[in-house]
């Protein structure tokens, strides 16, 4: 039974190797050993997530060695997020059989889907992650197959992108071995439960401060939260559609749930400034929202705008973590969640627009609601989604976040999220107007098609989890809710 | 006595469904009329089929779902909001009778019909709406719905104002948010179904934020002062969306919500303790005499109809302000009163423009002798906006003068005889010219309008006249506005 925690996340990760050997010959095979591979995580993940519910947080050690000297796999509230990773990568690999057969070369496409399987491992791994080491191994998967998935269609602007991904992820890699490794010396430990025992035990504040400020300074990075968000816009904008949705859905969560287990572990040290943290954290994620939103207004470049939709998203995330009560982490921990739905359906359905007109910015793609509805109308339920109109998704993530604010005492930052929501939905508002509202600028667009089906089904099931989500909004409650009692009544 | 009850669900849902009905196979102009008129019809026969246990008493609810825990989307029909229902599903059947022959001639029919049905269910959905949530939801929700009708013609003019609309109203949307956080903060609920929630211990400030957040959140909807700027530029739009924007969803909407925030949220009591009503009335008075001085200086004359909503709103406003139980009742029953004679003016103003083209009110000169039914239909709504008695405006004047004596504000009397005055002499003046001046530049075959766009217009001017002369107005009753106050004052009503 416990055997489906490591499956989960080395069964891709396995695929993921075997790929380019398995499909040298057939590049189309690539694509059926994939979903296959993913259909297994997401298989394992539901099963992991039900018994989640029904016993509780559980463990797995590799080999048989127990924690804390053996490799411990941790499955809790916040690995329950594989679900969704699994759940968003499969719809992604669906989705980029028509994609990726014209957009990437032939010669390509094994290690297409070769990395997305990496991807799709190392984040399932990071999830679940027991001790810091392992921790750090996975993210690094994760980091270096994303690298290389923003290079993946070729061309200068993509590489560029691509470096610049890279240079700020080793920065923020660097920092947090770094960190890593301070914690290690200071405790002789790496498994995260015993790090946090131990940690209490220590006298001198100047290392386990500056371990604290390094993984999450490194954390933030890896999420973008603004002004750390440089990598972002370019990296998001420039990689294929669907590995957009990757990015901005799911990897830079890695950012966010690498947050939260720092949070764990120093949570119960005392005599650590961790209620300045919060109001760091807070004040960070209350700019990050205004200032990725504003960002978002001046684009023109559909993908652009949806890249920095995510810098703003993020900052939703990270105040809610800041104010650090009950509420206002349940709300971030839903928001990690609904937000990858939403923006997987927006980054989809964006790109199959991108796709089937072969233009990106707002004046071209005047016009495109009518000709393509299906896709339109899945860009408008994610506009809407995220703007956070009751009852969709992104809803209930700012509804707790918001009432996390009254109860922490500062209503100006209820205020600050509510006016993101607005400049949020100023700039769905612009896209919707472009894709219903005007005349096209030129005759092309009338002989444009609805995407094929297999991209217009993953686009359709996301888009109606973005309502459904909403609906059913007590089943992500319920599992955060838990996760959240220990972090809150911790620190 | 409350039951459980799906019609009230069921009533949002018809429209719901025919709008996906219309946006799936709406393409033929019979079978999309048909749907239509079907869907509005059945819709106004459920509500009506709630009627008679409502006047006795019983209110109706259903939960539908429950998210986020403990707030759900749930609908529950009291008094008050089978009022509003009653009102909009009215003026909902003569509205597409009349949409259906004035958009015959014009494209993207099947977006508009599909938007506005969706339009009618929101709306069902705001009066029926249980708690502070499903209000929020379904109003937002009727914001998305009415910006493709706005800007249906997709000139430069219309999306320039559909995006000053959505701006008034989505910044409106998130301060009632912002508000409905800190009732949720303060009182650990949102429903709608006591006399006020708030505790009364709660910290005066909060409580004053709460009171701002939401009156100018539902403020802007009900276009009182100054935040009435989208509802004159709104004008560009085809009128029968005027009719809707003005007479049954929008600013109904918005002014339904902020009865609900002053009877339902704060409660009556509260609000006396607080004193906070007092400045909500001045805003009020303010805007009913700013809004005709506003709507005497226009000459297009839907634009002269669109100040003079934003003062007949203020009137609803002042009323509940005022928060006695007779100004209950005329606030109450100014929904419908204002309602009926606002669209029966925009129905005629889109007869004149269908018919001649004509725009201005100094173009109306004559248009009595060339088309005296809809002329006629002008006249009953103006006698009414000026307080004739024996007209539906007297009855919401009558009562708010009482309940200003009441509250012992005499001095709102006094502005109820300005206002009647200040209404003269912006509606006066048109009858005189439609009955009293010779036709100039029409040419010779210009009459009256085909009987789609006549019968409602003719329709909606006879419920001005029966509201003004009977209690017993069929699917109309006053008793029911009576519940209504009883329910908010706990007290016997007047009348």
């Amino acid at each position: 039974m416990s055997a489906w925690l490591p499956l989960a996340a080395f069964v891709p990760l396995v695929a993921g190797a075997l790929t380019s050997a398995l499909a040298r010959r057939r590049p189309r095979l690539a694509q059926g050993w994939a979903l296959a591979a993913a259909a297994w995580t997401l298989l394992a993940a539901t099963v992991l997530t039900r018994r989640l519910f029904l016993e509780g947080p559980f463990s797995y050690a590799m080999g048989g060695w127990a924690a804390p000297w053996g490799i411990e796999l941790r499955f809790d509230a916040w690995s329950a997020a594989s679900l969704f990773i699994a759940l968003i990568m499969l719809a992604v690999l669906v989705y980029s059989g028509p994609y990726a057969r014209d957009e990437i070369e032939s010669r390509r496409l094994p290690w297409y889907y070769s990395l997305l399987l990496l991807n799709l491992g190392g984040m399932v791994g990071f999830a679940c992650a027991g001790d810091l080491f392992n921790l750090f191994v996975f993210m690094e998967l994760v980091s270096v197959s994303s690298y290389a998935l923003v290079a993946v269609g070729g061309g200068r602007i993509a590489a560029l992108a691509a470096f610049k991904y890279l240079l700020a992820g080793a920065v923020s890699s660097a920092l947090v071995l770094f960190c890593i490794g301070v914690l290690h010396a200071l405790t002789g430990s790496l498994n995260m439960a015993d790090v946090a025992l131990r940690l209490a035990e220590i006298d001198s504040r100047g290392p386990v401060v500056l371990a604290l400020a390094g993984l999450s300074a490194g954390f933030m990075l890896k999420a973008a939260l603004f002004p750390l968000h440089l990598w972002l816009p370019d990296a998001h904008a420039a990689a294929p559609c669907p590995v957009s949705a990757v990015l901005s859905a799911l990897v830079v969560k890695i950012g966010i749930i690498g947050l939260l287990r720092t949070h764990a572990v120093f949570a119960g040290v005392e005599g650590l400034p961790m209620a300045a943290f919060g109001q760091v954290l807070a004040w960070l994620g209350a700019l990050a929202i205004v200032a990725g939103a504003l960002f978002a207004l001046f684009q023109d470049d559909i993908k652009l705008m949806l890249a920095y939709s995510t810098v703003s998203n993020i900052g939703y995330i990270v105040l809610g973590l800041g104010l650090a009560n009950h509420a206002a982490m349940t709300g971030a921990g839903i928001h990690v969640l609904n937000h990858a739905i939403i923006k997987a359906t927006l980054f989809l359905a964006a790109g199959a627009i991108i796709h089937q007109t072969g233009s990106r910015t707002l004046r071209e793609l005047r016009g495109v609601g009518r000709m393509m509805p299906w896709s339109a109308l899945a860009v408008s339920i994610g506009a809407l989604s995220i703007a956070g109109l009751p009852p969709t998704a992104g809803f209930l993530g700012k509804w707790y976040i918001a009432l996390g604010a009254f109860a922490a005492g500062q209503p100006g930052f209820a205020a600050v999220l509510l006016l993101g929501a607005l400049l949020i939905f100023a700039y769905y508002i612009r896209i919707l107007n472009a894709f219903y509202f005007r005349a096209p600028i030129d005759d092309n667009m009338r002989s444009v098609r609805e995407a094929p089906l297999p991209m217009l089904l993953p686009i359709l099931f996301l888009a109606a989890l973005c309502i459904l989500g909403g609906l059913f909004g007590r089943w992500p409650v319920a599992l955060v809710a838990p996760a959240v009692e220990r972090l809150a009544g911790g620190g | 006595m409350e039951v459980i009850d799906s019609r009230i669900v069921l009533a949002p849902a018809i429209s719901l469904a025919c709008a996906l009905l219309i946006f799936i196979s709406g393409r033929r102009a019979a079978w999309r009329s048909t749907l239509a008129l079907g869907a509005a019809a059945l819709k106004f026969a459920v509500i009506l089929s709630l009627l008679p246990g409502s006047l006795q008493g019983t209110v109706y609810a259903y939960r539908l779902f429950d998210f986020p825990p403990g707030i759900g989307i749930a609908f529950r029909a009291d008094a008050l909001g089978m009022f509003f229902a009653l009102v909009s599903s009215t003026l909902w059947v003569l509205t597409t009778v009349y949409a259906i022959g004035y958009m015959k001639d014009r494209p993207q029919k099947l977006r508009f019909f599909g938007f506005f049905s969706l339009c009618i269910s929101t709306t069902v959905g705001i009066a029926f709406a249980e708690n502070l949530l499903t209000l929020l939801l379904c109003y937002e929700a009727l914001t998305v719905c009415t910006y493709p009708l706005l800007v249906h013609d997709e000139t430069p003019e219309a999306l320039r104002a559909g995006r000053k609309y959505l701006v008034y109203t989505l910044a409106g949307g998130a301060l009632i948010l912002f508000g409905v956080v800190m009732v949720q903060h303060l009182a650990g609920t949102l429903s709608l179904s006591q006399p006020g929630i708030l505790p009364a211990d709660a910290p005066p400030p909060m409580l004053l934020a709460v009171f701002w957040a939401l009156v100018a959140g539902f403020g802007v909807k009900a276009a009182i002062m100054p935040l009435h700027g989208w509802l004159p530029s709104a004008m560009v739009a085809p009128t029968p969306v005027s009719a809707l924007l003005h007479a049954v969803a929008v600013v109904k909407a918005g002014v339904f919500g902020l009865l609900r925030v002053v009877y339902n949220v704060f409660g009556v009591e509260l609000l006396a303790v607080l004193g906070y009503a007092a400045w909500l009335a001045a805003l009020a008075a303010f805007t009913i005499v700013a809004g005709s001085l506003m709507a005497m200086a226009q000459d297009n004359l839907k634009r002269r109809l669109a100040y003079s909503t934003v003062s007949q709103l203020s009137y609803i406003v002042l009323a509940a302000a005022l928060l006695t139980p007779l100004a209950a009742l005329a606030a109450i029953a100014h929904i419908a009163n204002q309602a009926f004679a606002k669209i029966t003016m925009f129905f005629v103003a889109g007869a004149v423009e269908q018919a001649t083209g004509r725009r201005q009110v100094h173009e109306l000169a004559g248009m009595g002798r060339v088309m005296p039914w809809t002329m006629g239909a002008f006249t009953v709504a103006s006698l009414s906006f000026i307080g004739v008695p024996l007209f539906a405006g007297f009855v919401t004047k009558w009562y708010l003068s009482l309940g200003a004596l009441q509250a012992e504000a005499w001095w709102f009397v006094l502005l109820m005889i300005l206002s009647a005055l200040l209404n003269a002499a912006y509606w006066l003046p048109i009858v005189y010219l439609a009955w009293f001046r010779a036709p100039r530049g029409l040419p010779a075959r210009v009459g009256e309008t085909g009987w789609l766009l006549l019968a409602p217009t003719l329709a909606a001017a006879a419920y001005v006249v029966l509201l003004g002369v009977t209690t017993r107005v069929p699917g109309m009753p006053f008793s029911l506005a009576e519940a209504a106050v009883n329910f908010v004052s706990g007290t016997r009503g007047g009348g």
